[in-house]
């Protein structure tokens, strides 16, 4: 019996489809659609007969989910295994979707950190501060500053998952490399937002005293003691009530009618 | 009209599609709608300002775990497009844009219920090997959810310009103008739920870095993002790179309550 294999072709549609990984989402199994249309093209290369394809397709329609920018890394390691299992009759199917299980939720954390607390949160901070004076280039920028690492991760990634597998992402994790990938884009992402909540949060206050007739601009007192007071203070006020579970619905209402209310009473 | 109206229809059901079947390459971001419905309407430049503002208020709303977020892409749009057609400035997209974020979301949440019944039918198809069957099936979601913004958009386009028109013109100065304080409020809100991602007393010495960067040396985001990305080297890397401090990591992770972000 000749060697069942994985060409660069079967990878290359596992690319593709990728993409589409959220096209079914649904709250039962999630991205489980997704996932079983990417494995399509490996499930067919690598069997034949139809109880195996049977038993592949089900396989990978179980509960799925994980940040997008990171799926092609474990569907190049499933891609990897199927091989495997295509090839020896001894291995244990149920593998395959343990490792699954096991990635999901670990790389899900790695990649919202990275992906969505930190490349785009660097990417829009820039694109905003074109845009905001009506610069074409700022969405442009935008764009092009996530998606380059964004479809590098992808394409990498699925490299990654089906020549290395299992083995070798399991011993990464032991060394503490997705650890230290994720502080990074932590720390990064922090001071990101920090420099925004300085920059983006554009809040002043028109009031002003009267003292012996000369007059005091308020504003200006609040900058020689701290400048950009207003927007820390405005910011972790409403991080404050959000940890105490107050619904984003709830707290962007309050604002409109607060920014009325108190633009109203002249404060701001 | 009714052609810009399904031009901005399609803009919509692109931006919805984005997550979906396009990668999440953040075409769903009202920085990006923006620009796009600005290039429609022929205001580019407006488009864009709009964009930026609402991307502002929007930063932090993700598709993160389980949870059906606000749909940024209908009401980004809608609010981008009438505040460009009535001629005011960003204050009326917010007051559009916010409220038709919440309802558009519902849409959203209906379609996803009802791709339940198109995975069991794709699960029928599995037990025969049949691979079209279960292709098929895969792409009728994608249909359901460009539909589901591609007709509220353009119908609100062409019944609802002239209503919204009236009725921003029927308020008074005070509210619009308190309604463009909020609009520079809001962006805490993003802020907000970014920090609830990356936040911990640990690492908060990261985020005053940024901010007193940008507030006493005046750096831009750019100068900012970069000083961040060498501190993060040297500490991560340089310094510690013998041990690596789980803790960190771990305590990221746990931040990332997925789904737990209560948006309704």
């Amino acid at each position: 019996m000749t060697e069942k294999k994985v060409t660069k072709k079967e990878l290359r549609q596992v690319f593709w489809r990728s993409l589409a990984l959220q096209g079914a989402f649904n709250y039962e199994r999630m991205q489980n659609m997704g996932y079983v249309y990417a494995m399509i093209p490996v499930i067919k290369k690598l069997y034949t007969k139809q109880d195996d394809q049977v038993k592949a397709l089900n396989r990978h329609l179980e509960i799925f989910n994980t940040t997008p920018a990171i799926s092609t890394t474990i569907m190049g390691i499933s891609a990897a295994m199927e091989e495997q299992n295509a090839n020896n009759e001894d291995f244990d199917e149920n593998s395959i979707n343990a490792v699954k299980a096991s990635l999901m939720g670990p790389l899900a954390g790695i990649g919202d950190s990275l992906f969505w607390g930190t490349f785009r949160v660097i990417a829009a901070g820039i694109g905003i501060s074109l845009a905001t004076k009506g610069n074409i280039f700022g969405p442009i920028l935008f764009f092009l500053l996530y998606n380059i690492p964004h479809l590098f991760v992808r394409i990498a990634g699925l490299r990654l998952g089906y020549r290395v597998g299992v083995s070798s992402l399991e011993k990464i994790q032991k060394e503490g490399l997705m650890e230290k990938i994720m502080a990074i884009a932590t720390t990064i992402g922090l001071v990101v937002v920090g420099g925004m909540v300085a920059t983006m949060l554009n809040v002043k206050t028109p009031l002003h005293l009267n003292i012996n007739g000369a007059k005091v601009v308020v504003q200006d007192i609040l900058n020689q003691i701290f400048p950009n007071m207003l927007p820390l203070l405005i910011t972790f006020a409403v991080f404050t009530l959000m940890k105490r579970k107050v619904s984003i619905t709830k707290l962007t209402l309050g604002i409109i009618i607060g920014g009325i209310l108190i633009h109203s009473a002249g404060i701001l | 009209m009714v052609s810009q109206a399904i031009m901005l229809g399609i803009i919509a059901g692109i931006g919805i599609l984005d997550s979906r079947i396009f990668g999440a390459l953040m075409l769903e971001r009202p920085l990006v709608t923006g620009l796009l419905v600005g290039l429609v309407l022929g205001d580019v430049k407006q488009g864009v300002i709009i964009g930026a503002q609402l991307e502002l208020i929007w930063m932090g709303i993700a598709g993160i775990g389980a949870s059906t977020p606000p749909d940024v892409v209908t009401g980004g749009v809608l609010g981008t497009a009438f505040a460009i057609l009535t001629g005011k400035g960003p204050e009326v997209a917010l007051v559009i844009a916010v409220p038709i974020a919440v309802l558009a979301q519902s849409l959203g949440v209906l379609v996803r219920i009802v791709n339940g019944y198109f995975m069991h039918k794709a699960e029928k198809f599995a037990a025969k090997a049949d691979f079209r069957g279960v292709t098929l099936m895969m792409w009728v979601p994608p249909v359901l959810f460009f539909l589901s913004v591609f007709i509220p958009t353009s119908l609100a386009i062409i019944l609802g310009a002239d209503q919204v028109k009236g009725l921003i013109n029927a308020v008074p100065k005070t509210i619009l103008d308190g309604l463009g304080v909020a609009g520079n409020l809001l962006p805490a809100v993003g802020f907000a739920l970014l920090l609830d991602m990356l936040y911990s007393k640990k690492m908060a010495v990261f985020f005053f870095l940024g901010f007193l960067g940008a507030s006493y040396l005046g750096l831009n985001i750019t100068a900012i993002a970069l000083f961040g990305a060498c501190i993060a080297i040297i500490i991560h890397i340089v310094i510690n790179n013998k041990k690596t401090e789980v803790g960190n990591g771990a305590m990221a992770i746990n931040n990332l309550t997925e789904g737990e972000i209560d948006f309704d």
